[in-house]
C-alpha cells in the first residue's frame, strides 16, 4: 500500500477500508459523476451495474474536494459491494496569521533540509517529466508513477520538483507567465499526487468511465494488482477538457498587457492553456496504454481517440442502448399530412412542444438552444421545455434564466428540472440538442424509442444516429437534423422546418423508431459488456 | 525607504559630479548623522568639563551606559516595529500603524524608565543624577522606536532636523543649566536630556504628520514579534556584537583598560562611514530597484527566461555593491592606518594605541561588510541566516577577545579575526542565495500546510 506522509496531505475519505475489503469482481472509477450527479453517464453507470446483477461492483468516485459531491443522486443497486472515494484537493485553508506563517516557514525550511538530503532522485517526477514533457505513456512511465515515491511537500518545496516546472517552463510553456505556471503546476500535479498514494481498491478487474483522473487512477491500480483495465468514453475526456479550458475564466492569458486571442477558431491558444491541454492529453494516453480494451461509441470518437494514442487494436464500438417498451411506440402525430402536401406549409393544430433534455451546464449549449428558440417563436409556435437538473452549475442555469427573460420568452420557455422519463417524452413532439460535446446522447435514443425527432449538434455519435452508420442504417433515412455546433439560425431553421411540415416530422420519428429497434437495444448493449467483463474477469 | 531611494537616484541620474555626491552625503546624513551628532555633543562636553567643577566623569560613564543599553534593546524592537511599518505601507495598511505604535511607544517609555532606574543604581549615581537619568533613559529608547517608524515614513530631512536642532540644543542647555544653576553632572545631565527630548518631540510630530488620521485599533504588534523574532535576534545579536569586546575587556583587564580600548575602537568606528554611505544609497537606489523590478516582472507575468534575467541582475547587483563597499572600506581603512599616529595623536590617546588602532579600523571594516551581508540576507527575507551571521559575529567577538584577553594578545586582535571570520561566512550564504533567488522565491511558497 502507497505510503501517505502527513496526516495533511491525505485525504482520500473512503467509507471503507480498501486493503480489508473483498475484492468486486469490477471496480467502476468514475469522475464526478455517478452517484452523485443525475443524468449523462450517471444514468449509463446506473444502467450498466442494473444490467448485471450477477457481478458485484466497487464503486470509486474521483471528487474534487471533500464536501462538494453533495449527496447521492441514486439508490446504489444491491449489487454495488462498496463505494470509494478519493479527493484531488484539499479544502481550502484559513489565511494565516503571522505567528502561522512564521511557524510555516520554519516547516518548509526543515523540509526542504530533508528534501534535499533526499539520497535517490524520485521515479514519480521523472515519470511525470515523461508523460507530461517527453510525451511518454508506456508500461515504464507507469512503473514510475506507480511507485509513489514522491510527497506532496516534495512536489511543492523540493529542488527536483523546481528542476521539472523549470523543464515544463522551457519546453512546455515557454512564454508562460511563469508565477501563474508555478501555481498551475501545483494545481496540475497536486491531485495527481493525491491519486498516486490513494489505498489500491482491489477487484478483479478495472473499468475507468472516461480517461482522467479516474482512468489515471485505474491505469495504476491495474498495473499494481496486475488486473485487468477497460476504459470506456463517453465523450473524448481531453476534448471536453479542452473546451472548458477555452472557456475558463481561471487562467491568465494577458502577458505584459497584451491579451492572447480566445476565440475557437484562432491558431494560437495561451500557454497554460496548451499545458493544461497537454496534461489531459497525457492523461488519457496513459489510460489508453494500460487498458485492454477500449470502448467508445461512435465512429467518429473512435477517429478522436486513434489521434490522441489509444492503440487501433484495442478500439471497439459498443453503442448506447435503451430498453424498448413492448412493442414500438407509435409516432406523435397519428394522423400525418398526405403526401401531395408535404410541400405545402401544414400549420399543426397545436403549437409544437420541443424539449431540450439533459443537464443545465455549459457543455451543453443551452445559450445556443434559448436563442434558437427565440429565433424560432418569431416564424412559428412554439411550447418549450428545458428538462434536466439545474443545480449543477446554478451560475450559468440562472444567466439562462436571465437570458429567457430579457428575451421576453418566459410565457413559450419554461424550466420545469427533472423528470422520469415517461413523462418527459410522451408529451413532447421534437428533442433538441445543441451539445458542444456529447457521447452517444441516450436522450437521442429515448427520443427514438418514443417516435420523436431529433435536432442535435454535430459532435459525438450525433450525426451517424441521425442518419445512420452503416449502409442499412443509412437506408432507414433521417431520424432528425444535424446542425453545426452555437449555430443557433441553423437549429431554428431546423424547428421551424419541423414545426410547419408534420408530415417530416412524422417520417423522421419513425425512422428513428425503427433506428433504435435495429442498432440501439439496451439488451445487445449489456450482452456485449457482459461479454467483455467475462473477459476480463476470467483472464489471468 | 523607497522615497529616499528615488531621491538619491534623481541625484546621481543628473550625471553631474556634484549630484553624486550630494547622494553619498546624503547617505552619509541618514546613516550616520545621529550618533555623529550625539558623539560630538558628549565629546564637546567631556572637552567643555574639563574646566568645569561638576562630577562629569560620572554622567558621561552613565551616559555611555545608557547609549549603549538602549541600542542594545531597542534593536530587536527597532527590527519588528520598522517591518511592520513597511508590511503596512506595501498592504496599504497605512491606519493599522498608530494604534500599536503608541501601545508600543508608551511600554517602551515605561520600560526604559525603569531599566534606567535600574542602571543609576548598578552605577550607584546619587540621587540628583538618577532624578534626570532614568527619564533620559525613556526618552532615548522613544527615539530609536521613533526612528524604526520614521526611517520608512518620514522625510530624511526631518530626520535630520530632529537629531539637528536637538544636538546642539543639548550641549547648548547642558552648558546653560549647569553655568546658571550650579548643579554639578546633575545639570549636564538635565540640559543634555532636555535637548534629546526636543529630538524625541520632532521625530513624534514628524511621525504622527505621516500617519493617517483614520486609525484601527484593532491592530496589533505582537504577532509581529512572533513573525520576525528572527530578525529581532539578529538585529540583537549584532548590537550587543558591538560592545562585547568592551565587556569582555572590562571583565579581563579592568575599568581602565576598557575605556582605553572603548576609545580606541571608537576612533576607529568612523572609518566606515564612507562605506556606509556607499551601501546605503547602492541598497536604496540600484538594488532595490532591481529587486523591486524581480518582483514587478513576475507579478505582471513575465516568463521564466526573464525572470532568470533579473535574477542574474540582482545578483550582479548584489556582487558589486559587496565588491564597492569593499573597495570603498580598503581605501578607507588604508588611508586611516596611514594617518593612524596623526589621529591617535588627535584625540588624545597614547602613542602606544597606533597598532592597535589600526587592528581596530581593520575590525571595524569587517564588521561593516557583516551588516551589509545581513541587510541583503533580509532582503532576500533569509533571516535564519541572517541570525547565523550576526550570532557567528556575537559568539566569535565574545571568543575570541575574552581568548586575546586571557593570553596576553591584544582583544582588538581577537575582534578582528571574529568579524573576518564572520564576513566569510556570510559571503558564503550570500553567493549561495544568489545562486538559488528564483528557486527559493517559488518553492517557500506556503501550500495547503497548516
Amino acid at each position: 500500500m502507497a505510503a501517505v506522509d502527513g496526516a495533511a496531505y491525505a485525504s482520500f475519505g473512503l467509507s471503507d477500508d480498501p486493503e480489508i475489503a473483498e475484492p468486486a469482481d469490477v471496480c467502476l472509477l468514475v469522475e464526478g459523476t455517478y452517484p452523485f450527479v443525475a443524468g449523462g453517464v450517471s444514468s449509463w453507470v446506473h444502467d450498466v451495474i442494473q444490467g448485471h446483477p450477477e457481478l458485484s461492483f466497487a464503486v470509486l468516485y474521483v471528487g474534487s474536494y471533500p464536501g462538494a459531491q453533495g449527496e447521492p443522486r441514486y439508490q446504489l443497486p444491491s449489487n454495488v459491494v462498496a463505494l470509494h472515494r478519493v479527493f484531488c484537493q484539499e479544502s481550502a485553508l484559513a489565511p494565516l496569521d503571522g505567528a502561522g506563517r512564521s511557524a510555516l516557514r520554519e516547516q518548509i525550511r526543515t523540509l526542504r533540509a530533508a528534501i534535499d538530503a533526499r539520497p535517490e532522485p524520485s521515479r514519480v517526477l521523472a515519470g511525470l517529466q515523461r508523460m507530461h514533457v517527453d510525451g511518454e505513456a508506456g508500461t515504464d512511465v507507469l512503473a514510475a508513477l506507480a511507485s509513489n515515491d514522491l510527497t506532496l511537500p516534495e512536489l511543492l518545496h523540493g529542488r527536483p520538483s523546481f528542476q521539472l516546472l523549470t523543464t515544463i517552463a522551457e519546453r512546455v510553456a515557454p512564454d508562460a507567465p511563469f508565477l501563474d505556471l508555478f501555481w498551475h503546476y501545483r494545481a496540475i500535479f497536486a491531485p495527481v499526487l493525491r491519486l498516486l498514494a490513494a489505498p489500491t481498491v482491489q477487484a478483479r478487474c478495472y473499468h475507468a468511465v472516461a480517461t482522467g483522473y479516474a482512468g489515471l487512477l485505474a491505469a495504476l491500480w491495474s498495473h499494481r494488482t496486475g488486473r485487468p483495465l477497460m476504459v470506456t468514453e463517453h465523450g473524448i475526456y481531453a476534448r471536453e477538457r479542452d473546451m472548458e479550458l477555452a472557456r475558463a475564466d481561471w487562467i491568465r492569458d494577458e502577458v505584459g498587457g497584451v491579451s492572447e486571442p480566445r476565440s475557437t477558431w484562432a491558431p494560437r491558444i495561451s500557454p497554460l492553456r496548451r499545458l493544461w491541454s497537454s496534461f489531459f492529453r497525457a492523461l488519457s494516453r496513459i489510460a489508453y496504454v494500460q487498458a485492454r480494451h477500449i470502448i467508445t461509441l461512435s465512429d467518429a470518437n473512435r477517429v478522436k481517440q486513434i489521434v490522441d494514442g489509444a492503440p487501433p487494436a484495442k478500439i471497439e464500438i459498443v453503442p448506447n442502448g435503451v430498453a424498448l417498451q413492448s412493442g414500438p411506440q407509435p409516432p406523435r402525430d397519428p394522423e400525418p399530412p398526405a403526401p401531395d402536401q408535404r410541400s405545402v406549409i401544414a400549420l399543426p393544430s397545436r403549437r409544437m412542444r420541443v424539449g431540450f433534455v439533459g443537464r443545465v451546464v455549459p457543455i451543453k449549449d443551452l445559450v445556443t438552444f434559448v436563442r434558437a428558440c427565440d429565433i424560432a417563436l418569431n416564424s412559428v409556435d412554439l411550447d418549450v421545455r428545458v428538462i434536466g437538473p439545474a443545480e449543477e452549475d446554478p451560475g450559468y442555469a440562472a444567466r439562462c434564466r436571465q437570458l429567457v427573460a430579457r428575451l421576453g420568452r418566459s410565457s413559450s420557455i419554461q424550466f420545469v428540472g427533472p423528470m422520469p422519463p415517461a413523462r418527459i417524452y410522451g408529451d413532447l413532439d421534437l428533442v433538441v440538442l445543441t451539445s458542444f460535446s456529447e457521447g452517444q446522447p441516450l436522450v437521442i435514443l429515448e427520443a427514438y424509442a418514443w417516435g420523436l425527432p431529433v435536432i442535435a449538434t454535430d459532435v459525438g455519435a450525433c450525426r451517424e444516429m441521425i442518419e445512420g452508420r452503416s449502409d442499412d442504417d443509412r437506408r432507414i433515412g433521417p431520424s432528425g437534423v444535424v446542425t453545426r455546433v452555437a449555430a443557433p439560425k441553423e437549429t431554428a431553421a431546423a424547428m421551424v422546418r419541423l414545426a410547419r411540415d408534420v408530415r417530416l416530422r412524422w417520417q423522421m420519428g419513425a425512422a428513428g423508431h425503427q433506428r433504435v429497434t435495429a442498432y440501439y437495444q439496451r439488451k445487445d448493449m449489456l450482452a456485449r459488456y457482459r461479454a467483455l467483463y467475462e473477459g476480463l474477469i476470467e483472464a489471468p | 525607504m523607497a522615497g529616499i531611494g528615488w531621491k538619491l537616484q534623481r541625484m546621481i541620474d543628473h550625471g553631474s559630479l556634484a549630484g553624486t555626491i550630494a547622494a553619498y552625503l546624503t547617505g552619509v546624513a541618514v546613516t550616520s548623522a545621529p550618533w555623529l551628532l550625539t558623539t560630538a555633543v558628549l565629546t564637546s562636553l567631556r572637552l567643555i568639563s574639563r574646566h568645569a567643577t561638576g562630577d562629569f566623569v560620572g554622567v558621561e560613564r552613565f551616559l555611555t551606559v545608557v547609549y549603549a543599553v538602549t541600542v542594545v534593546l531597542s534593536a530587536p524592537i527597532h527590527v519588528v516595529v520598522s517591518r511592520y511599518t513597511a508590511d503596512r505601507l506595501y498592504d496599504r495598511h497605512i491606519e493599522r500603524i498608530a494604534a500599536p505604535l503608541r501601545r508600543a511607544t508608551a511600554l517602551t517609555v515605561v520600560g526604559f524608565a525603569l531599566i534606567g532606574a535600574g542602571l543609576v543604581w548598578a552605577l550607584h549615581l546619587p540621587l540628583a543624577l538618577a532624578l534626570v537619568g532614568a527619564p533620559l533613559t525613556a526618552v532615548i529608547g522613544a527615539q530609536w522606536l521613533m526612528l524604526s517608524v520614521g526611517g520608512g515614513m518620514m522625510s530624511p530631512i526631518l530626520l535630520l532636523r530632529a537629531f539637528g536642532v536637538g544636538a546642539p540644543l543639548s550641549l547648548i542647555a547642558a552648558l546653560a543649566v549647569e553655568r546658571a544653576a550650579p548643579a554639578g553632572g546633575a545639570g549636564y545631565l538635565f540640559g543634555f536630556a532636555a535637548g534629546q527630548l526636543v529630538t524625541l518631540g520632532l521625530l513624534v510630530r514628524g511621525v504622527a504628520r505621516a500617519l493617517p488620521a483614520a486609525t484601527d485599533d484593532s491592530a496589533r504588534l505582537f504577532p509581529a514579534f512572533v513573525e520576525y523574532r528572527l530578525l529581532a535576534w539578529s538585529a540583537f545579536a549584532y548590537y550587543v556584537s558591538i560592545w562585547a569586546d568592551k565587556i569582555v575587556v572590562y571583565v579581563v583587564r579592568g575599568a581602565d583598560a576598557a575605556a582605553f580600548y572603548a576609545a580606541i575602537a571608537a576612533v576607529a568606528w568612523f572609518s566606515v562611514i564612507p562605506a556606509f554611505a556607499w551601501i546605503y544609497v547602492q541598497v536604496e537606489t540600484a538594488f532595490y530597484q532591481r529587486f523591486r523590478n524581480f518582483y514587478a516582472e513576475l507579478e505582471g507575468g513575465a516568463p521564466l527566461r526573464e525572470l532568470k534575467q533579473h535574477a542574474e541582475r540582482i545578483s550582479e547587483e548584489a556582487k558589486h555593491i559587496l565588491r564597492g563597499a569593499a573597495a570603498v572600506q580598503v581605501g578607507s581603512t588604508t588611508l586611516v592606518i596611514a594617518a593612524a599616529p596623526r589621529i591617535v595623536h588627535a584625540v588624545g590617546l597614547s602613542p602606544d594605541a597606533g597598532p592597535l588602532f589600526r587592528l581596530a579600523s581593520l575590525g571595524a571594516g569587517m564588521q561593516v561588510f557583516c551588516l551589509l551581508e545581513v541587510l541583503l540576507l533580509t532582503y532576500f527575507d533569509l533571516r535564519r541566516d541572517a541570525l547565523a551571521i550576526c550570532g557567528c559575529l556575537l559568539i566569535g567577538v565574545t571568543a575570541l577577545t575574552c581568548l586575546c584577553s586571557a593570553i596576553g594578545w591584544p582583544p582588538v586582535l581577537g575582534h578582528l579575526v571574529a568579524c573576518a571570520i564572520t564576513a566569510l561566512l556570510g559571503l558564503v550564504l550570500v553567493r549561495r542565495r544568489l545562486q538559488t533567488l528564483v528557486l527559493d522565491t517559488f518553492q517557500s511558497q506556503p501550500f495547503g500546510v497548516a
